[in-house]
């Protein structure tokens, strides 16, 4: 697995993003990848709060559209975070916080799945699942940011 | 024109725009005047959004002056710590007049009137310290010294930053959550705009808006931590300025639902071309300032 990840590294797309130092590798990719997720999360949070109370007037139907948009949001995040995970994958690997934020999005992605499944298509109660999804975005969020910091505190 | 250009032409721009929206609040009260009450109340979020530059720019001003033999730096750090006084204040009163246009109730009339009041009195206070930093001759004797008295709150922000190594990356977590908040609520306000989200009245998606408010608010206040503690960084960076002017921009075109509807007498297809045209814009302005946010460590210093 170790030699799969210094390998991965070492590809010339890899290298490039890392070092090649050029405005369109690392800081493109990296706003792409802050582009996707405030579409992702910051649409999935109006959704939430909608679900919470506020804006009770809004009929949930009219929110079915912008799924299409969350997930054009997903895709881009995948597509950009495959490739920042490469360009430093043996460090991101041994971060313990890049572990928690993926396994918050990928819950987070769950709990949408349901929350169209029960709520919007099934009428079902939502708080909870608004709230479970606000805190993995939460979660989700803290631990990207502190990657970063910990990568330091680790190397 | 450098920053410190326009820290000349924007720094009246608080106190006497201030004094003019209070001006128009207190003559609409008298006069009862509901469409002068709504013109006062944005001019005060105008102000306040150009405040920030306002405030900005002196950190500007200020690294050009700092080897400046003439200029005394205990002058500039108590005019600094003034405005940044009265710049709180300020922003609070811009933000209850934008709630008060998104949705009046009567507490907002008495709040404004102190709060306005408030912030003139310091921000004219912070004006006077500001004169006295290129004009030693109408320097009162002790002006300064009795500064130290004053809350040191440019100075204390700053303290708080630096002193403190989790305020940082809390800070950026937070800016992170108020980004989305922002993004997220005026994207779904933009998309119903632009009418891809459809099955909703207008008026029914922006009773969410205060959620994005919050969200702008989170990040004025985050990201005038990270400034505070580093200004040299952010003034000596073309993309940081861009990225302020980008953003007050997109503060502007939060007011648009609040002021305009289809019952405010405009025909319908025009309302809907303008409708259309200022969502778009709205949300091109606030991928600009993510663009310009990312790309600031990057590109735009010497």
């Amino acid at each position: 697995m170790g030699s799969v990840l210094v390998q991965l590294e070492q590809t010339g797309l890899a290298t490039w993003i890392r070092e090649s130092g050029v405005l369109y590798a690392y800081p493109l990719i990296l706003f792409l990848h802050t582009l996707g997720l405030s579409t992702l999360v910051g649409l999935n949070s109006a959704i939430d709060i909608r679900l919470l109370g506020f804006g009770a007037s809004i009929p949930l139907q009219s929110l079915e559209k912008t799924f299409r948009v969350m997930w054009a949001g997903l895709a881009l995040n995948a597509a950009t975070g495959l490739l920042l995970f490469i360009a430093d994958a043996t460090r991101h690997i041994s971060n313990p916080a890049f572990s928690v934020k993926l396994a918050c999005v990928a819950l987070a992605v769950v709990v949408l799945v349901r929350i169209r499944r029960q709520v919007f298509r099934k009428n079902g109660n939502g708080k909870l699942l608004a709230a479970a999804s606000l805190t993995c975005w939460l979660v989700a969020l803290s631990a990207g940011r502190l990657m970063a910091y910990i990568n330091e505190f680790i190397y | 024109m450098t920053p410190a250009h326009l820290h000349l032409l924007l720094n009246h721009v608080p106190t006497i725009g201030f004094s003019l929206g209070l001006g128009l609040f207190v003559a609409s009260l008298l006069a009862k005047s509901e469409d002068l009450k709504r013109a006062s109340l944005v001019v005060f979020f105008l102000i306040a959004l150009v405040a920030i530059p306002a405030y900005l720019t002196g950190n500007a001003a200020n690294f050009m002056l700092q080897d400046e033999p003439a200029v005394s730096q205990d002058v500039v750090a108590a005019h600094q710590d003034a405005a940044m006084l009265a710049l709180v204040p300020m922003e609070i009163t811009g933000l209850l007049a934008w709630f008060a246009l998104w949705r009046f109730r009567r507490w907002h009339l008495l709040a404004l009137l102190v709060l306005s009041v408030l912030t003139i009195g310091l921000m004219a206070r912070a004006a006077t310290l500001g004169g006295e930093v290129r004009h030693p001759e109408i320097l009162a004797e002790g002006t300064v010294a009795s500064a130290p008295e004053w809350p040191r709150a440019a100075a204390a922000g700053a303290a708080f930053v630096l002193d403190n190594p989790w305020v940082w990356p809390i800070s950026e977590i937070f800016h992170f959550v108020g980004l989305c908040l922002l993004f997220g609520i005026v994207l779904l306000v933009n998309l119903r705009m632009l009418g891809v989200v459809t099955g909703v009245a207008l008026a029914d998606v922006n009773r969410l808006l205060p959620w994005a408010m919050l969200g702008l608010v989170i990040n004025v206040v985050t990201g005038m931590l990270f400034f505070l503690a580093s200004p040299d960084q952010y003034t000596q960076n073309t993309t940081f300025a861009w990225k302020i002017g980008a953003m007050l921009l997109g503060g502007l075109s939060l007011l648009y639902p609040t002021m305009v509807n289809e019952n405010s007498g405009m025909k319908p297809a025009a309302y809907a071309a303008i409708t259309r045209a200022v969502g778009a814009t709205s949300i091109c302005l606030w991928v600009v300032v993510i663009f310009l946010g990312r790309f600031l460590p990057y590109f735009g210093s010497e």
